[in-house]
C-alpha cells in the first residue's frame, strides 16, 4: 500500500519545485521500484515498461508545479505511471502487427530473473493472459490484486470511483479464470492451498 | 445433487439456474447486494458446482498475489538516472538564462513578454511536455522501432554516465557524456540503420529533426546545446525534414558527420539547431527558417569544445 502522503514525500516535491536539484531524484528513487512493477505488470513487456516509466519521470519532473496536494504524492506519482503504460498499451493496441515482440518480452522477463523454473512459468501464464485483459481491466487488477493496493487507493491512482474499480476487477478475474485454473492445481497440489471461503473481499 | 432447494426467507421457491464466473466475480466483489445478493448466497450455500467455481475465482486472486515482483533491472536504473540529469542540468540552464535575464535587463531584443512572478523557463518547459507527448502518438510504428534500437544504446551509453550527484556534476557530465548520448536523429526506417556505411546512420541528406522545441538563447549557448545532446533518443521525438531544411543542413554541415538536428525557439523565435562533428570538436549552428541551398542564414553558431566553455 503506498504511504499515505508521507511528509517527507510532500516535502521533496516542494523542494524539487522550489528549485532544489536532488529533490526529485531521491523522491522518485525512493518509488521506483514500485512504479516499475506497475509499469511492468500494466504492459508486460519490460522494454515498453522502461519507456512508460521513463516519459513518466520527465513529466512527473515538469509538471511537478501542478501537484496540487489533493492526493498522496505516491498516489499522483503512481497515476501518471499509470497513465504512461495506458498510452502506450492504446498505442500498442493502434499498431497493426503485434506479436512478434511477445516472445522477446517473455525471454527479457525471464532473462531478469532468478527465480527458480516454475515460478517464472506461472508469471508466462499469468502475463499471457494479462495480456487478454482490455486496459483499463488490465491496470485496476494489476493494482488491486498484484499490488496489494486498497480499492480506494487504486480508485485515487485511476483516477475512478471505488465502484468502478470493483467492477474492472470483478470482470477481470472472470476472464481470466479460464486461462488461469490449471495454475492453481499446480499450486494446491504443491502447497496444499486451501481457498479461503469467500475471503478476501468485504 | 446439485439442485439448490433455496428455502429460506426470500419466499422464492429457489429454482435458481447456475451462477457464472461473472456474477460469482461481481458478488464477490460486493457489488451484489439486496434480494439479488441474499439468492446467490443461498444459492452457493447449497450448489457444490458453484461453489467451486467460487473457490477458483479467490484463487485467481491468491495467485495474482503470488506473482514476486520483479526487481528493476539495472539497464533500467541506469538509463532514468540518465536522463533524469539531463531534465536537471536542463532545468539548471534554463533557470540560469532567467536570472541572466533579469541582472542584464533589456540588453538585446527582449523576446517574449515577460511574466510577472518569475519561473518563466520552467512554465514553458513545463507546458512543452504535452506537445512530445501527442507527437509520439502521431509517429506510432516508426517511433517504436525508434525506441526499442535505443533501448540498447542508451544503456551503452549509460554506464559512461553516472548521474549520482546531478546539478553539480551537470555541467562536466553533460560534457563527458554528450558525445556518446545523443543521437536520435537515425533514420525512423529502422531497416536502412544497418543498410549504409556510416556507423551513425545519419547523414546531411538522411536525418530526421528532433521536435525538442527547447527554448535556446543567444547567452551560454553552447552549455544549453550540450545539454540537448545529452537528451536519450528515446525521450525524443522526431519528424522528416523539409527539403529547404535537408538543403539547408548539407549546406551548414558539408561533409562532416552530423549529431543532431532539433527544432528549437531561439530567442523567442521558431529556428533549427544543426550539430555536427567538426575535427576534434562539435560545431553548432542556430538555423533561421529561410535557410537554404542558396541562403545560409545563421542566427548564431557555437564551438562546442570538450572542456566547459565560459559564457
Amino acid at each position: 500500500m503506498p504511504d499515505e502522503g508521507s511528509p517527507a514525500d510532500h516535502e521533496l516535491l516542494r523542494r524539487h519545485v522550489a528549485g532544489d536539484a536532488e529533490a526529485f531524484g531521491e523522491l522518485f528513487r525512493r518509488h521506483r521500484d514500485r512504479l516499475w512493477a506497475v509499469a511492468l505488470r500494466t504492459l508486460c513487456d519490460p522494454e515498453e515498461a522502461a519507456d512508460a516509466l521513463q516519459d513518466a519521470m520527465v513529466s512527473a519532473f515538469r509538471r511537478a508545479a501542478d501537484f496540487r496536494g489533493d492526493s498522496a504524492v505516491t498516489t499522483w506519482l503512481h497515476r501518471i505511471v499509470v497513465n504512461a503504460s495506458l498510452d502506450r498499451l492504446r498505442r500498442r493496441a493502434a499498431r497493426p502487427a503485434v506479436s512478434a515482440g511477445d516472445e522477446q518480452a517473455f525471454e527479457a522477463l525471464v532473462a531478469h530473473d532468478g527465480d527458480p523454473a516454475r515460478a517464472s512459468d506461472t508469471r508466462l501464464d499469468v502475463d499471457a493472459a494479462l495480456r487478454l485483459l482490455p486496459p483499463q481491466q488490465r491496470a485496476a487488477l494489476v493494482l488491486v490484486d498484484m499490488l496489494g493496493f486498497s480499492v480506494a487507493d487504486a480508485a485515487a491512482v485511476l483516477d475512478t470511483s471505488p465502484g468502478t474499480v470493483k467492477s474492472r476487477c470483478a470482470r477481470a478475474r472472470a476472464r481470466l479464470l479460464p486461462h488461469l485454473v490449471h495454475l492453481q492445481g499446480n499450486r494446491s497440489a504443491s502447497e496444499s492451498v486451501s481457498p479461503a471461503q469467500g475471503g478476501d473481499t468485504p | 445433487m446439485s439442485e439448490p432447494e433455496a428455502g429460506e426467507s426470500t419466499g422464492m421457491r429457489g429454482q435458481m439456474t447456475h451462477l457464472d464466473a461473472d456474477v460469482l466475480a461481481e458478488f464477490r466483489a460486493g457489488l451484489i447486494s439486496g434480494r439479488r445478493g441474499t439468492r446467490i448466497a443461498a444459492h452457493l450455500a447449497g450448489c457444490e458446482r458453484c461453489t467451486a467455481l467460487d473457490e477458483q475465482l479467490a484463487g485467481v486472486c491468491s495467485l495474482l498475489a503470488s506473482v514476486p515482483a520483479l526487481a528493476m533491472p539495472d539497464s533500467v536504473a541506469r538509463r532514468l538516472d540518465t536522463v533524469l540529469a539531463a531534465e536537471v542540468a536542463q532545468r539548471n540552464v534554463a533557470q540560469g538564462n532567467q536570472a541572466e535575464r533579469a541582472r542584464g535587463d533589456g540588453t538585446g531584443e527582449s523576446p517574449a513578454p515577460r511574466r510577472p512572478g518569475g519561473n518563466r523557463g520552467f512554465r514553458q518547459l513545463a507546458l512543452r511536455v504535452l506537445a512530445p507527448a501527442a507527437a509520439v502518438v502521431v509517429l506510432a510504428a516508426g517511433g517504436y522501432g525508434l525506441s526499442r534500437i535505443n533501448l540498447g544504446s542508451s544503456t551503452g551509453s549509460a554506464a559512461s554516465t553516472t548521474a549520482g550527484g546531478a546539478a553539480r556534476a551537470a555541467a562536466s557530465s553533460v560534457a563527458a557524456s554528450a558525445k556518446s548520448a545523443g543521437h536520435a536523429n537515425a533514420p525512423a526506417a529502422g531497416p536502412a540503420e544497418g543498410a549504409g556505411p556510416q556507423s551513425r546512420g545519419i547523414t546531411p541528406t538522411n536525418f530526421a529533426v528532433v521536435t525538442g522545441q527547447r527554448n535556446l538563447s543567444r547567452a551560454n549557448l553552447a552549455q544549453q546545446v550540450r545539454v540537448e545532446l545529452l537528451v536519450p533518443a528515446s525521450a525524443r521525438t522526431t519528424r522528416t525534414p523539409s527539403a529547404r531544411l535537408r538543403d539547408c543542413v548539407s549546406k551548414l554541415v558539408g561533409g562532416q558527420s552530423l549529431e543532431l538536428v532539433e527544432s528549437v525557439d531561439f530567442e523567442g523565435s521558431p529556428a533549427t539547431l544543426v550539430v555536427a562533428r567538426t575535427g576534434a570538436e562539435d560545431t553548432a549552428w542556430i538555423a533561421a527558417p529561410d535557410c537554404s541551398a542558396t541562403y545560409r542564414h545563421v542566427l548564431d553558431t557555437t564551438s562546442l569544445s570538450s572542456g566547459i566553455s565560459g559564457p
